[in-house]
């Protein structure tokens, strides 16, 4: 009869050796290793996932209603001020609407990126101490930005619906595709600057103040149609071009297309018509470009992340 | 004079660790933020200092053996650990392993203060490496061994720090690891805790598994293992059995 300890021998001899690092590999090929190490952790993933959603709101007794208050504010703030008190809401139909699906949707990018960027100093301890494939911090917040984006579509789609503004159409297609462009770049950032924040701890307050300026860069709480008529009646018109190459602003006019049904038809407000909404020349090409051009961004950050994980442990 | 039991023999015992000319620099940058970073650049020497925490390690642990990393502060113990561990990555050379690995660098790491026990459990053993279905197996075990009883269900931001190690303690040797990294954490709890692990310590060793300890402790060093790694500014300054060992470090001590 063997031992146990016989039989753990004979057992280890037979398996092959694995490099403890594994930093090497090409472009695509590491990034398809690291794919597949994150895929047979996907179990932990979802348990940080769920430890992120439990502990937020964790001895709070309203729960995750909190994760839908804040933007029910932020809509009902845009709503008064720039739409009534501004008169936004004038040349833009159910302007409610139409501010809540660019809030929902830029709600997803800045969380994926700001709680990203924070992901792998906040979990410092764990990475100190144990060997994990590091991606997944940036993933579990991702998972849960991705989480709290569901409850506010779920709020936006009901609200279509009541208000009998369900948009049956070819149109809903934009839908994913923005949702997809918004993950893809989201993850890209997440991943780089959780990386970079590591080094230099400024990263996470020019994050915070970028995706300030950002959010006004995007036509969330004003429409497309008046950053064209601002642009062409400008001397530099080119500058139009400028703005649309922000991936999220594609990623937000296609999710307003797809979800907004007011601007794709002609309404009467009051004693004014309003005819269907301007979209980008192109948008459709635009999007697929952006889609492109965010995964190869995302196969560079996932490297760089992989290059600069090597010393997160005791850099942190 | 050994404490140690007798260990079954095992017949062509394989390498299951092993490191070729691994080196670790550290760099440690004054500058930590983007204002100082660019005022220094250009003389970012000056900020920088760069020294070897290990310089070309080569080692082989075989099955079935204890290994104790000593060495005075500094040394490089705790780092050769977390490089075997793959938690930092060396700078030349490379190390190689094979088997299930469980590092208990520091008891408790991945909980999270706000989740109940339970719920701890269950996320820490997948840190470990344990399925959710492995985890669910071993829990009424983990439970008891870690004497926490009804607390299970509580957060753990209110437990004791005993109660708090026993159970990260009792997830950590549930593992069923075959090579355990252990960083000075043995000294926790209780006498009779401490008892417990220990003997379970013992358990490992009659199962063959390997054991890698950083330890200050000359009598556990002594107790535990039958090989000592003595290192010194980052090289291995003795390698063989331990009661030499021992002697060599309290002479590295003086040096």
């Amino acid at each position: 009869m063997t031992s146990i300890a016989q039989e753990r021998a004979d057992r280890l001899n037979s398996l092959p050796f694995q490099k403890s690092a594994v930093s090497g590999g090409g472009l695509i090929g590491g990034f398809w290793g690291s794919i597949k190490e994150i895929a047979a952790h996907r179990e932990l993933l979802d348990l940080l996932i769920r430890r992120e959603l439990k502990a937020r709101y964790k001895d709070s007794s309203l729960g995750f209603i909190w994760s839908l208050i804040r933007p029910l504010t932020m809509l009902l703030i845009y709503y008064v001020a720039i739409g009534q008190f501004l008169g936004a809401a004038r040349g833009i139909p159910d302007f409610a609407i139409f501010v809540f699906t660019g809030l929902t949707i830029w709600g997803l990018y800045s969380e994926i990126v700001s709680t990203g960027t924070m992901s792998i100093i906040g979990n410092a301890g764990l990475i100190k101490k144990v060997y994990l494939p590091r991606e997944i911090f940036p993933l579990a917040a991702t998972g849960s930005a991705i989480f709290n984006f569901v409850i506010q579509m779920v709020v936006l789609v009901g609200a279509t619906i009541v208000l009998g503004q369900f948009p049956l159409s070819r149109n809903l297609l934009y839908v994913p595709v923005a949702i997809l462009i918004v993950l893809v770049w989201g993850v890209a950032f997440a991943l780089l600057l959780s990386a970079l924040n590591v080094y230099l701890r400024d990263v996470q307050y020019l994050v915070e103040v970028a995706m300030l300026i950002l959010f006004w860069a995007s036509p969330i709480v004003y429409s497309w149609s008046l950053v064209v008529g601002a642009i062409t009646n400008s001397r530099a018109p080119w500058l139009l071009e400028v703005y649309l190459l922000n991936p999220v602003t594609v990623a937000v006019l296609a999710f307003q297309k797809g979800l907004w049904q007011a601007g794709s038809e002609t309404r009467t407000m009051a004693d004014i018509t309003v005819g269907p909404q301007p979209w980008p020349p192109d948008l459709d090409v635009r999007l697929l470009v952006t889609a492109v051009v965010g995964c190869v961004f995302l196969i560079v950050c996932q490297r760089v992340f992989q290059k600069l994980q090597g010393n997160f442990a005791q850099e942190i | 004079m050994s404490l140690l039991p007798q260990r079954p023999p095992i017949k062509n015992a394989p390498v299951v660790i092993r490191t070729r000319d691994v080196s670790k620099r550290f760099i440690i940058r004054k500058d930590k933020s983007l204002k100082e970073r660019i005022v220094n650049f250009g003389r970012s020497k000056q900020h920088k200092e760069d020294f070897w925490a290990l310089r070309d390690i080569g080692i082989e642990i075989t099955a079935g053996t204890s290994v104790g990393l000593v060495g005075a502060n500094g040394s490089g113990k705790s780092t050769l650990l977390k490089v075997i561990g793959g938690i930092i990555q060396p700078n030349e050379g490379f190390v190689e392993r094979r088997g299930r690995l469980a590092a208990l660098l520091e008891l408790g790491a991945g909980f999270h203060p706000d989740l109940t026990g339970r719920e701890n459990v269950f996320l820490n053993g997948s840190i470990l490496g344990l399925t959710q279905q492995q985890t669910a197996d071993y829990f009424d075990s983990i439970v008891a061994f870690s004497e926490i009883g009804d607390f299970i269900d509580t957060q753990v931001k209110f437990y004791s720090s005993g109660m708090y190690v026993r159970l990260a303690f009792a997830i950590a040797v549930h593992v069923d690891p075959d090579i355990l990294l252990v960083d000075e954490v043995l000294a926790v709890g209780d006498e009779p805790f401490q008892k417990k692990c220990m003997d379970k310590i013992r358990e490992f060793q009659q199962e063959g598994r390997t054991i890698v300890f950083v330890s200050h402790s000359a009598g556990q060093i002594a107790d535990l293992c039958d090989r000592v790694i003595v290192l010194s500014h980052g090289k291995i300054v003795f390698d063989g059995e331990t009661e030499a060992g021992i002697d060599a470090l309290r002479e590295s001590f003086g040096s």
